[in-house]
């Protein structure tokens, strides 16, 4: 019971209070990159969600078995990325092959799935948040996928609605999509301190 | 320098150190290159060689005249429906003739590239206005205000098709829209882009035609009270060859008859009101 208490805690924490997009300003790329509409975002989401999840556990795995036993950690962010490149592609395979127009809408932003910083953070914060065990690891890798999603789909619908609004010339585009960013950042800092 | 370096280092130790990672990495490669060779002998998509060399014949602009999102999305609809073929307005009749090349196809019909022609010559000095138009400066808001200009044929001179290209081929000279036709790709955004619909899209059989820089249905009398320039309807160019006809106060030209010969060079230097022009290079 308490390890699920944590457990949960710990997902509401990745997803909400410590937001990798909206706290740490990590994988800002695709964040507002493919923001343009909410099924881009939501398959951006989902993508990344699974690329995180998979590296997250992964590179906890080959972490604490093979590198700290071995005294490695030098050879971390090669593996790590390694780990991160090797989902992505196998995440565009897939794509490729079942939804190509969701291919196709990404374009250049699927493989630089491979250097969303969201993701290698991810791994990093793993270590330097001391997680010691598998299931916390792989709980907090799947949540910051979904935080990820969450922020991406709320700066869709956000951007769509923009397209309706008569926004300055001058803050037309990349302007009103940071400033946006900005604001939304603001209103998640409520979430700040909600957990022990 | 270098040596005592190396002489410092002990090799025995850095191999005994360095060659766990060595094997950790290619061990990590090795599982990954395995599970994407499998993913891939699973996940192969046929693509179709086809539609990769249409797209290199397209032009590659993404300009969008064909009516769909880019020359890559219009690619794959020529090579599922040869019917499309031709839409290509920048890549003219030599892209079409590429791309019924590589789908085995006979390709007729018209092979002249179409360039826009503005159906306006008047300068701000040739023109007559009633008043002064102060509100937002575009061609759309200024059409839909009476009297912003005397002639309501005219060109306003505010810019919407120059907005609209995205070449930079149109800039406004003088109040009134002029192409740079060698940065024109004919992708005919300007066409749509012009309240007053005087941008019409023309067969160039020639680099440099000739047009009636006119399109004003007044009657001959109103059309010189407002324009210098403006087309009056006198048929001095009508007698001298039947590729002009007069129908609404205008004189229209069909371009398709058009060819650089004596009989156009008279009836230009007849035209009392210098309407008829050459445009192009």
């Amino acid at each position: 019971m308490e390890k699920i208490y944590t457990l949960s805690l710990a997902f509401i924490s990745i997803v909400v209070i410590n937001n990798l997009v909206l706290t740490k300003f990590l994988g800002i790329c695709p964040y507002l990159g493919v923001s343009g509409r909410i099924d881009m975002a939501f398959g951006m989401g989902l993508a990344v969600t699974f690329v995180i999840t998979l590296a997250g556990s992964m590179t906890w795995l080959i972490d604490h078995l093979i590198l700290v036993p071995k005294g490695l950690e030098i050879t971390r962010y090669v593996c790590y990325i390694l780990v991160i490149a090797g989902a992505v592609q196998l995440v565009e395979m897939y794509l490729r092959k079942f939804f190509p127009p969701l291919y196709e809408s990404f374009g250049i932003f699927l493989p630089l799935i491979t250097t969303n910083c969201a993701i290698l953070g991810l791994c990093l914060f793993l270590n330097v948040w001391a997680t010691d065990n598998f299931p916390e690891a792989a709980v907090l890798s799947f949540g910051a996928g979904i935080g990820f999603t969450l922020a991406i789909c709320i700066m869709a619908g956000i951007r769509e609605q923009l397209n309706f609004s008569d926004v300055p010339k001058a803050l037309r585009g990349a302007p009103i999509t940071l400033i946006t960013a900005g604001i939304l950042t603001m209103a998640f800092m409520g979430f700040a301190g909600m957990i022990k | 320098m270098i040596n005592i370096f190396i002489a410092q280092i002990n090799w025995l130790e850095l191999w005994n150190n360095s060659w766990p990672a060595g094997v950790t990495m290619l061990v990590l490669g090795l599982g990954f290159s395995i599970i994407l060779l499998i993913a891939d002998k699973k996940l192969k998509v046929e693509a179709d060689p086809t539609i990769e060399r249409i797209y290199m014949a397209l032009p590659r602009i993404d300009c969008g005249t064909c009516g769909f999102a880019g020359c890559s999305s219009y690619a794959k609809a020529v090579a599922a429906d040869p019917v499309l073929l031709g839409k290509c307005a920048p890549g003219g009749a030599a892209c079409a003739q590429k791309i019924a090349e590589i789908l085995n196809l006979q390709v007729s019909g018209e092979g002249a590239p179409k360039r826009p022609i503005v159906h306006c010559g008047a300068k701000k000095s040739d023109k007559t206005y009633f008043g002064k138009y102060d509100g937002i400066a575009s061609c759309t808001s200024a059409n839909a205000t009476s009297n912003v200009q005397a002639c309501k044929f005219g060109c306003l001179g505010y810019g919407d098709c120059k907005a609209s290209c995205k070449f930079s081929s149109i800039t406004i000279v003088d109040g009134l829209a002029t192409i740079n036709y060698n940065t024109c790709t004919g992708c005919g955004a300007c066409a749509k882009a012009c309240p007053r619909g005087l941008i019409e899209m023309v067969p160039f059989n020639y680099d440099k035609i000739m047009t009636v820089a006119c399109r004003s249905q007044e009657s001959g009398k109103d059309t010189k009270a407002f324009c210098k320039v403006g087309c009056i309807a006198c048929k001095l160019c009508a007698k001298q060859t039947d590729a002009f006809s007069i129908n609404n106060n205008l004189s229209k030209l069909d371009y398709s008859k058009y060819t650089p010969n004596e009989q156009f060079k008279t009836a230009m230097e007849k035209c009392p009101t210098n309407t008829i022009v050459y445009r192009g290079k």
